[in-house]
């Protein structure tokens, strides 16, 4: 199947402080999908998003969203292709000394010169979205943590962007919320035809709405394609972390002596 | 022996790092011109550091005033000289408690507010997703609270002096029973515009300067752990009572030197 | 918080803030408003002027009617030159004036007195009071008292 790529990212380099976080990555993105991007925690998963959104400069290579160089935008550049990203954080991330309504309304204010009525059409219709509408006089503090989360999504979407991206979208979420996360991110992206990326360890439930894998692991890929593929993937890196074996490629036991000689140490002379 | 001075050394050049960052910090957030909606943030955060510091500056000013006042005056009588209260409350006002005090007492108060606010932001992200918004946060969050301090603090100190000389009107003259004619003539034939009050309220600039980067500066750096927002608004505390003191003591010297 | 209210607690703190500083400058320093833009000047030398200050009111019958504005040093003879600043309402003054350094009270700031002068002739402007008797150093006097009853 042909890919109609919105994002390629090409030999990445980067490391923060003495650790090589990224070695060479390389990755398309294909346009109005969904794209799930996984691997064990501290791989620099949201780094890479940041990388995505112009927040974080690579120390080399190269990320064309859309035809331009993320990485060689100007403050006025970053500025217009802002208008075009939404993210999602892992911690919600709404704004605590503003209402919902004002946190859906923020990007609205910031990137149009829309009069107020307009803005309170957009920002009904994006909480309506979310089924957060009546929620808009609250405040982040009363607010559940997937209320929250739903909010914030509301707010992402507010200027309609080509790209959404999760940071860990299903991170401590109960059945329930998980669900409706689940349906709100198939549903945006069949509405909106935007192009999306998930960042998630959630194996399960990022299989089941990802249209393709990438596993990123020591800063490289180390396995992509649709979820039933690499399922069946040979390599046993991938086969651990689809299926969540214990003990593999990434071992159980951090490394120590071996248990007789560090048991006998005790008995002293 | 040598890596203790090679901790020293290490840590002298992180502490020039985090100088330069600050600096940087500080530079990036006062250029760039303001825009629309600006003045609001501004408003918002006077009233968060400087009215909501109004309590405290004045309970604080009336006591100490009264407090001087008396001491003062119990010495002074020895000497028969009483009516010199107002003038020696005045002086040690101006130019010593009123830019000091109103200084720790703003970094308590306002300053930790700035760092837990800011250090929260933070740690939640909402820094980082406004920058993909494509706000710039310094502009936005940092800005506002570093012009309002530069206001804020000058004004707080003059009100302090204020009600601090008031508070000690009251005990000297009302309760001590001290001539209240000689106490303001007293204090008007000798505090000078300048010598005195002027560079009382150029110390007084200069403290809100220190410490309102260093409450900034705080809660960027803010680390993203449990004890992270503890910790720096411990660090703006005791950083800027300490940096106050210091260079009070530096700048009385440089300001008064001539002790002939 | 509604926004009409942080603007109005605003707005008055920051005038709260600047009426503080006017009280300071007026109430507190002594700055007159109507500070007289008629002054003379007179100058006088003394031998010992110790304790005296620049801003130091020069009076007449207990009432301030100037201040010193200028104290300086003549090396070669060590004499004090003090400038001070009449004002117009009392001006002007017979040449026979006399000048004393005097203290208020018995620890008090050092001031200027002026005796006055019976002379039709008057000081003029930028003139000399030669009638002067400087300060009076406490430890001066203990010495000079300590001298007398060794004397006698």
């Amino acid at each position: 199947m042909a890919e109609d790529t919105f994002i390629e990212i090409r030999d990445l380099h980067f490391s923060r402080g003495e650790r090589k976080i990224f070695d060479g990555l390389s990755m398309t993105i294909p346009r109005g999908q969904i794209t799930g991007i996984m691997g064990p925690s501290g791989t620099g998963k949201t780094t890479l998003l940041r990388i995505i959104g112009g927040q974080v400069r690579p120390d080399a290579g190269e990320v064309i969203v859309a035809g331009h160089d993320v990485c060689r935008m100007s403050r006025e550049e970053l500025f217009e292709f802002r208008k075009n990203i939404g993210m999602l954080f892992q911690s919600s991330a709404l704004f605590t000394d503003l209402s919902v309504y004002e946190n859906v309304a923020f990007p609205l204010r910031v990137h149009t010169e829309l009069p107020e009525d307009s803005i309170r059409d957009l920002v009904l219709l994006k909480l309506n979205a979310v089924g957060l509408r009546g929620a808009r006089d609250l405040f982040p503090a009363e607010l559940s943590g997937g209320m929250a989360r739903r909010v914030a999504l509301a707010r992402a979407i507010a200027l309609d962007p080509a790209l959404l991206m999760y940071d860990e979208p299903f991170t401590g979420q109960d059945p329930i919320s998980m669900g409706v996360l689940v349906k709100l991110i198939k549903s945006l992206n069949q509405a909106l035809e935007t192009t999306n990326i998930v960042v998630s360890h959630d194996i399960h439930e990022t299989s089941s709405i990802a249209d393709k894998l990438y596993i990123i692991s020591d800063g490289k890929v180390i396995g992509a394609g649709a979820p039933e593929a690499l399922r069946a993937d040979g390599s046993p890196w991938v086969q651990q972390f689809m299926h969540g074996s214990p003990d593999g490629p990434v071992p159980f036991h951090y490394p120590a002596d071996e248990l007789l000689y560090d048991v006998l140490a005790e008995v002293g002379p | 022996m040598i890596d203790l001075i090679r901790g020293v050394g290490i840590g002298a050049l992180d502490r020039l790092g985090s100088l330069g960052n600050a600096t940087i910090l500080w530079l990036t957030a006062l250029s760039g011109l303001p825009r629309r909606g600006d003045l609001a943030l501004l408003a918002r955060q006077i009233y968060t550091i400087g009215v909501l510091s109004l309590v405290i500056i004045v309970l604080s000013a009336f006591s100490i005033g009264a407090v001087i006042a008396l001491q003062f005056y119990v010495q002074l009588s020895r000497f028969g000289a009483e009516e010199a209260v107002g003038l020696g409350l005045a002086m040690v006002l101006l130019r010593e408690l009123g830019p000091v005090v109103t200084a720790l007492l703003f970094a308590g108060r306002a300053g930790s507010a700035i760092t837990a606010e800011i250090g929260l932001m933070k740690s939640t992200e909402q820094l980082s997703s406004m920058e993909m918004m494509g706000v710039d946060p310094l502009h936005r969050i940092v800005a506002p609270r570093l012009w309002a301090g530069l206001l804020c603090m000058p004004l707080l100190t003059a009100i302090f002096n204020v009600v601090a000389i008031y508070g000690g009107m009251v005990v000297a003259v009302h309760w001590l029973g001290s001539d209240p004619g000689g106490f303001w003539s007293g204090m008007q034939d000798t505090v000078e515009v300048w010598e005195d009050l002027g560079k009382g309220m150029i110390k007084s600039v200069i403290f809100a300067v220190v410490v309102t980067w260093i409450a900034v500066y705080q809660g960027y750096a803010t680390e993203p752990t449990a004890e992270g927002i503890g910790l720096s608004t411990t660090r703006t505390v005791v950083m800027s009572s300490v940096m106050v003191l210091a260079l009070d003591f530096l700048l009385t010297l440089g300001m008064y030197g001539d002790f002939n | 918080m509604q926004m009409r209210t942080i603007e109005i607690s605003v707005g008055a703190f920051v005038l709260a803030g600047f009426l503080a500083l006017v009280v300071l400058v007026v109430q507190v320093s002594g700055v007159t408003l109507t500070m007289s833009p008629d002054t003379h000047r007179l100058l006088a030398e003394f031998d010992d002027v110790a304790g005296l200050r620049v801003r130091a009111k020069v009076s007449m019958a207990g009432v301030t009617i100037g201040r010193v504005s200028r104290i300086d040093v003549e090396p070669s003879y060590g004499v004090a030159i003090v400038e001070m600043e009449i004002n117009d309402r009392s001006w002007p003054l017979p040449v026979d004036t006399g000048a004393r350094i005097l203290t208020e009270g018995i620890l008090g700031a050092r001031y200027i007195g002026l005796m006055p002068g019976a002379d039709e002739e008057v000081l003029e402007e930028g003139g000399y009071i030669t009638d002067t008797q400087g300060a009076l150093v406490l430890e001066n006097l203990i010495g000079e008292l300590v001298t007398r009853l060794g004397a006698s």
